[in-house]
């Protein structure tokens, strides 16, 4: 490590790293648009200035992005040389900016606007026409383009060529008439697309699902993990005032995802935002039909209560604490935990996406639950005579195949985010889903990655773990002679 | 009337067939190479001479030769494949020097390709042709052919086990790619945009790989230093600035063209006694003393010496030497918005100063010219040149275009404000009726 000052503090260094890099590693904010962590500094934006003496030399201004650290380098982000050139820099960037903040997706979380409200460059002087591009650039199905609010930081074009190593955006063009494009005008293409609009500093790049659809400052974020696949990137689960999760982010986490996600997580913004949630449902004389929770929890416990062969089957995006209830509820009953194995996917790739579509492989396994697919469930619940189906997404998982062909005397109680109907059900709990509860799931590589609660559930859904305590109270069964009279 | 003075760097050209190697031959070509080869002159010393020969770059910033071939890392220690670059990507404007060199003595340049790859111990050299030079392109392309017969380039040279290629490259027309960085990316088939710097391209240059970039007339002169020796090239031009050089001159002159004059010469000498003094007998009224990217100069400097020292001191730069003169009916807001043109044109589009700079510059010079300026344009066009140098962008185009807007705001803010206040070109009416006339 080196030492260097960074404003009056002496800081270590790492020397492979650029002196910008030691600045934000000691929460010295420079700004900066080309330069991104994740990808190879290039030093173009110019606006990262820093005031940087070496040597006994008199204090100079270099780009801090393209500068080494050196042994005893004394730094100072908040001279007034820096200042000066920062805001010459941006007085150029916004000569041809449109400065359409009010209807632009990025206001608020734009670094133009902090940084041109930080350094305090109040009055754009240029009286030149604004310079036109294509302002609705259509880049394919998730991402358009806006080329006029755009600064030609290349963050996106070196995205495709070193993170995901499918070049496909280039900057076309000279000088003043530089701008991005795809090549041969071809769409975006790939899993990772969504990651350019998160690294784009303006709002060139906007995501076609979140155009006009928030102010970014009404959404309530939480940090979270994604469960679409086993890699559980940690993400920011961001939710508008009424509830409703507009988008989905990476967060950096230096051990799974870094600064990335794919766009299948990005995009599951639909799951997490069902049309129809219940509370509980039971089986009557002409269907499923609403009822009391209580009502349905108690036909479960008495069932559990009154019959001897039972199986347990819980969703893989069971929690680990909920997997730890659910294993104790199994081992109670005297049945062998199981939880939906599905198929591996064809979305593996080399980046992120594991192909796995169970984000708890790895907790639940390590709960003692045994890995089964849909079709050796339908085998095995044949042979039981009730079946807890417990877990967001687990009826979707098994498939209504699956569902449709369990005996209708099985008495199978199905514990899920959203309801399902088949004749072999008796019960229909709803729960909270991913977006509503807290907990842990353990990724591919053994990382415990937490699940946060970004809202909360609609009134009559309640929490999985508050389901189980009650499916695991012992003194059940007399209680709940109504229900248990239906269960039989 | 041509002051007395050896010319060796012209002195071939004259001749029939002076690009081809029995030429070249006849005229005493080749000596050099052969002379270091045969007498087994070590690498060192060949940089030894050249060191004291005082040789400046021909391409511009005129950084002493054999100190930049001394860069190169020490081939024992660092054994990583090493190039030479030769930037014949000659487009500043008013400059045409390689040209004269590539189409009519290939040969030299070829001799002192060879002295440069023994000297910095290279694997290969390649030469960085602008696009548009067909004629020279061909002439060198040709040049290398027939001293690849002669065993002068290839494998095993003259018969020792010097070995040496010399690879040929077509730019695509783009000025940034004779910036050294630019061009070596565009070599390795990237879009021409400079590299930061550093590392520098001793240390990271082509393909990551150690690398010299030289100008053509640079890499021109090292044959004749090595064969008659240091001393014989300070006998010309001035004591920080040895040697002849060749003066492109152009512009209002009554004999624009290539001269060969020495180093420190006055500017008016090569004005009056070369190019035949301003044209139609005219008044100077300007001058730009080493290609665009060189701050212009007014009339009563053009005494000044031409040689690096002396031009920076009066405020300008002493470029590729190519000088470009402007006479008493020319407006200069017109020339710079022509060359403000060409620099936002130019702009690879990387830095965000050069890339709105340029553009700015441009669009203010255009509306002064065109009499839609307003009293603030002369300040911000000094403001805007300010933020956008010196040293403050990856290269030094945005210096090229906001240094020479300085300079002509320093010598002619009488004459912009002239054109803000009358509404347009006070100029433009005289220049019609003599069109017409």
């Amino acid at each position: 490590m080196t030492k260097i000052t960074v404003n009056g503090r002496e800081v270590e260094a790492d020397p492979t790293k650029p002196l910008i890099a030691a600045c934000e590693g000691n929460g010295v904010e420079v700004p900066h648009y080309c330069y991104h962590a994740g990808l190879t500094p290039v030093g173009s934006c110019r606006i990262c200035q820093v005031e940087v003496q070496e040597g006994g030399r008199p204090p100079r201004v270099v780009v801090a992005c393209r500068t080494p650290v050196s042994e005893g380098m004394v730094v100072n982000t908040e001279s007034e040389a820096a200042h000066e050139t920062r805001r010459e820099c941006l007085e150029f960037l916004l000569k041809d900016h449109p400065l359409d903040c009010p209807i632009c997706d990025k206001a608020g979380e734009c670094t133009l606007q902090d940084y041109t409200y930080s350094e305090g460059q109040a009055a754009g002087q240029s009286k030149e026409p604004r310079q036109n591009f294509e302002k609705r650039k259509d880049l394919g199905e998730k991402i358009v383009l806006d080329q006029e609010r755009c600064i030609l930081c290349s963050r996106c074009v070196r995205f495709f060529e070193e993170v995901t190593e499918t070049p496909q955006l280039t900057v076309s063009g000279l000088g003043s008439r530089s701008r991005i494009e795809t090549f041969g005008d071809r769409p975006l293409v790939g899993n990772y697309q969504g990651n350019i609009t998160d690294i784009c500093p303006v709002g060139a790049l906007t995501l076609k699902s979140f155009r006009f659809q928030a102010r970014v400052w009404n959404l309530i974020k939480k940090a979270s993990t994604c469960g679409e696949c086993s890699r559980g990137c940690s993400i920011s689960v961001e939710v508008l005032r009424r509830g409703e999760v507009k988008r989905i982010r990476p967060r950096y986490n230096e051990q799974v995802n870094r600064w990335w996600m794919c766009d299948t997580g990005r995009f599951a913004t639909d799951a997490a935002n069902p049309a129809e949630r219940v509370s509980a449902l039971q089986r009557g004389y002409s269907g499923l039909e609403p009822c009391e929770l209580d009502d349905a929890v108690g036909v479960v416990r008495a069932a559990h209560g009154s019959y001897e062969r039972h199986a347990i089957v819980a969703s893989p995006w069971v929690t680990n604490e909920e997997g730890a209830k659910l294993a104790e509820l199994a081992k109670r009953l005297g049945a062998t935990p199981m939880f939906v194995s599905s198929p591996a996917n064809d979305l593996k790739d080399e980046l992120l996406h594991t192909g796995d579509p169970c984000p708890n492989r790895r907790g639940l396994e390590a709960l003692g639950f045994e890995a089964k697919t849909p079709e050796e469930l339908a085998e095995l619940l044949a042979e039981t005579e009730t079946a807890l189906l417990f877990g967001e997404r687990v009826a979707r998982l098994l498939g209504q195949e699956t569902l449709d062909a369990l005996p209708k005397s099985l008495r199978a109680f199905l514990f899920d985010d959203a309801p399902a109907a088949a004749p072999a059900l008796r019960i229909v709990v709803g729960m909270a889903n991913w977006v509503e509860r807290k907990g842990t799931w353990t990724n591919i590589d053994g990382h415990e990655g937490k699940v946060q609660a970004a809202r909360t559930a609609p009134s009559g859904i309640r929490q999985p773990l508050a389901l189980l305590a009650d499916l695991l109270q012992t003194e059940s069964v007399a209680e709940t002679a109504n229900g248990g009279a239906n269960a039989r | 009337m041509i002051p007395a003075g050896d010319t060796y760097l012209l002195s071939r050209s004259e001749q029939r067939d002076s690009h081809t190697i029995d030429v070249y031959k006849r005229l005493g070509g080749y000596k050099a190479i052969e002379k270091v080869l045969k007498e087994g002159i070590a690498p060192a010393d060949v940089i030894d001479v050249l060191k004291k020969s005082g040789l400046r770059g021909r391409g511009g910033a005129g950084f002493p030769t054999g100190l930049k071939w001394s860069f190169m890392p020490d081939k024992d220690k660092d054994p990583r494949t090493r190039y030479l670059a030769v930037n014949a990507d000659e487009s500043e404007p008013g400059t045409c020097k390689d040209r004269v060199i590539m189409r009519e003595d290939p040969h030299g340049l070829v001799e002192g390709c060879l002295l440069a790859a023994w000297a910095m111990k290279l694997d290969a050299v390649y030469i960085y042709v602008r696009g548009e030079y067909r004629k020279p392109y061909d002439r060198v392309q040709q040049a290398i052919n027939e001293a690849r017969e002669a065993g002068l380039v290839g494998e095993n040279i003259l018969g020792t086990d010097f070995s040496c290629e010399i690879h040929m490259h077509k730019g695509a027309g783009a000025y940034i790619c004779g910036e050294e960085t630019g061009l070596m990316e565009s070599l390795e088939g990237k879009r021409g945009h400079p590299r930061p710097k550093p590392p520098f391209p001793a240390g990271f240059g082509l393909w990551g790989q150690p690398t010299t970039v030289n100008n053509v007339e640079t890499i021109f002169n090292v044959p004749f230093i090595i064969e008659r020796g240091a001393d014989w090239f300070r006998s010309t031009g001035t004591e920080a600035s040895p040697g002849n050089f060749l003066c492109g001159i152009s512009g209002h002159v009554e004999r624009p063209g290539v001269y060969e004059v020495p180093l420190g010469i006055s500017a008016k000498t090569i004005l009056d006694e070369y190019a035949g003094g301003v044209w139609k007998g005219r008044k100077l009224k300007a001058w730009i003393p080493g290609g665009s990217s060189t701050g212009l100069l007014p009339a009563d400097l053009i005494e000044t010496p031409m040689d690096h020292d002396s031009v920076k001191g009066v405020g300008s730069m002493f470029g590729t030497g190519a000088m470009i003169m402007l006479d008493e009916t020319a407006c200069v807001v017109r020339a710079s918005e022509v060359l403000a043109h060409f620099y936002d044109h130019e702009s690879c589009g990387q830095c965000s100063q050069c890339r709105e700079g340029t553009q700015w510059l441009h669009e203010i010079f255009r509306r002064i010219e065109h009499g839609k300026g307003v009293q603030e344009d002369v300040d911000n066009l000094v403001r805007l040149s300010k933020q956008m140098a010196p040293g403050k962008t990856i290269c030094a185009l945005a210096d090229a275009a906001a240094i020479p807007t300085l300079a002509v705001v320093k010598h002619f803010r009488e004459e912009i404000e002239a054109h803000i206040r009358e509404g347009g070109c006070p100029l433009k009416a005289s220049r019609a009726q003599e069109v017409h006339a």
